[in-house]
C-alpha cells in the first residue's frame, strides 16, 4: 500500500493537484477586473479628460465593453474587466492612440499597464 | 577491432539521431507554432520561435469550453481504462483455462479483430441507443470497455506465469476471482500498464464514436472540441496548435509514466521460461 502511495503516478498527480490549487488561489486573489494605466501626449505629458475605450473580442466580434475618462495625471482605471484579452484606445480632441492589446493570464486579472497610451 | 566496433556504434547512433530528429520535427513545429502564433506556411520558415509566449494556451482555455471537454475526455478515458483492465483480465484468465471450444473462441476473437470498427458502427449505435446510453459517459466509453488486442496481451502475460502457482493458490482455497486478483494481476504489471496506456490513448483520440453519439455540446470530448475549434478559427494560428498541444500532453504523460512496463507488456509472451 505504501509503495503505491509513493509511486510516481501518485506523486505526479499530487504535485499537479498542488500546482492547480496554488494557481487557483493566486487567481482568486488577483481577479478583480482592474485595469489601470496612463494617457500621455506625443511629448510624454499626461493628458487629462481623454476618453479611454475598452474593446473585447471573441471569435466573431469585437465590441466596446466600456469607457472611462483620464484624471488630471492622465491616469485611468477600469474596474469590471471580465475578459482575458482586451484592447484599449484613448482619444481626445481628434487625437487617438493606437489600439493597445492587453493579453492576460486569466479572466479579470488585475493589471497596471507598463506602457502609456500615447495620443497622436 | 575495437576501433571498428566503435565506428559502427557511432554510425548506428548517428543514424538513430537523424531518424529521431526527422520524427520529432513535426512535433517541434506544432509546439513552436503554439508558442508564437507564426503562420505555419510562412516562408522562409524560422527554425527558432520568435518572441515566444503562452497566451495562445490562455485563449484556448477561455474561447471554447476547454475545461468541460477535458473533464469529459478524462471521465471517458477513466471508464475505458477501468473496463479494459477488469474485463480483459477476466477474459485473458478464462482463455488460459482448459474448456471445450476454447480454440474456437480464440479464433472467433482473432477473426473479429479483422473487422474494422467502422463496419460495425451502425449495430453499435443501435445497441447503445437501445440501452439508453446515447449522449452519456458510459455510452461514450462502451465500445472501448474491452478490446481484443488487450485480451490477448493479458492472455500472453498469464500464460508466462507458472501453472504451479495457480494450482498452489487453488489448493490454498482461493477461488478464480481471488487467484486473478491476488496472483495473476500482481505478476502481470506490464500487461496492466499496456492495457492502461492503449485504452487511454484509444479513448483519448477517439473521434468518430463520440461524434455519432453525443448530441449535446456539453458532452463533447477533446477531439470533437478540436474539430469545433478548427471550424471557428483560421487553421494556421497559434491558438489551434496550442489546442493540439493541450490535447496531446495528457496522452504523452500517461505513456511516459508507464513506458517501461508498456514495452515489457508488449513483448511478454514472446518467450517463455
Amino acid at each position: 500500500m505504501r509503495g503505491w502511495i509513493t509511486s510516481r503516478f501518485m506523486l505526479i498527480a499530487l504535485v499537479l493537484a498542488l500546482l492547480v490549487g496554488a494557481w487557483n488561489l493566486y487567481v482568486a486573489a488577483h481577479a478583480h477586473g482592474m485595469v489601470t494605466g496612463q494617457v500621455v501626449d506625443a511629448t510624454g505629458r499626461p493628458v487629462a479628460g481623454a476618453v479611454v475605450h475598452m474593446f473585447g473580442r471573441d471569435f466573431v466580434s469585437e465590441q466596446e465593453r466600456g469607457h472611462v475618462l483620464s484624471d488630471s495625471n492622465g491616469g485611468f482605471r477600469f474596474d469590471s474587466n471580465a475578459s482575458h484579452v482586451v484592447q484599449l484606445q484613448a482619444e481626445k480632441a481628434g487625437q487617438k492612440s493606437p489600439r493597445m492589446t492587453i493579453r492576460l493570464w486569466f479572466r479579470a486579472q488585475d493589471v497596471d499597464l507598463m506602457k502609456p497610451l500615447v495620443l497622436r | 577491432m575495437k576501433a571498428t566496433a566503435l565506428r559502427h556504434m557511432l554510425m548506428r547512433h548517428a543514424v538513430m539521431l537523424v531518424v529521431c530528429a526527422a520524427m520529432l520535427v513535426p512535433f517541434y513545429w506544432v509546439v513552436k507554432t503554439a508558442l508564437t502564433g507564426e503562420n505555419i506556411y510562412e516562408y522562409p520558415p524560422h527554425l527558432l520561435p520568435k518572441d515566444p509566449h503562452l497566451f495562445n494556451f490562455v485563449d484556448v482555455w477561455y474561447l471554447i469550453p476547454f475545461p468541460r471537454y477535458l473533464l469529459n475526455s478524462v471521465i471517458v478515458a477513466v471508464l475505458a481504462v477501468l473496463g479494459n483492465v477488469v474485463f480483459n483480465a477476466m477474459a485473458g484468465y478464462a482463455l488460459i483455462m482448459p474448456f471445450l471450444g476454447r480454440r474456437a473462441i480464440q479464433l472467433l476473437l482473432l477473426a473479429c479483430m479483422l473487422v474494422p470498427f467502422q463496419a460495425t458502427i451502425i449495430p453499435a449505435y443501435l445497441i447503445t441507443a437501445r440501452l439508453g446510453l446515447l449522449n452519456s459517459y458510459l455510452g461514450l466509453a462502451l465500445p472501448l470497455l474491452s478490446t481484443i488486442v488487450c485480451i490477448f496481451i493479458f492472455k500472453a502475460s498469464f500464460e508466462a506465469i507458472p501453472r504451479t502457482l495457480i494450482d498452489a493458490a487453488r489448493m490454498d482455497g482461493l477461488g478464480d476471482v481471488r487467484i486473478l486478483l491476488r496472483v495473476m494481476l500482481p505478476l502481470s504489471k506490464p500487461a496492466v500498464a499496456t492495457n492502461v496506456i492503449l485504452s487511454f490513448i484509444w479513448s483519448w483520440n477517439n473521434f468518430l464514436w463520440p461524434l455519432l453519439i453525443t448530441r449535446d455540446v456539453q458532452m463533447q470530448t477533446l477531439p470533437l472540441g478540436l474539430a469545433r475549434f478548427l471550424s471557428y478559427i483560421e487553421d494556421t494560428t497559434g491558438a489551434l496548435y496550442a489546442f493540439v498541444v493541450m490535447v496531446l500532453v495528457p496522452g504523452l504523460a500517461v505513456f511516459l509514466l508507464a513506458q517501461k512496463d508498456f514495452i515489457r507488456g508488449l513483448t511478454a509472451g514472446a518467450s517463455k521460461g
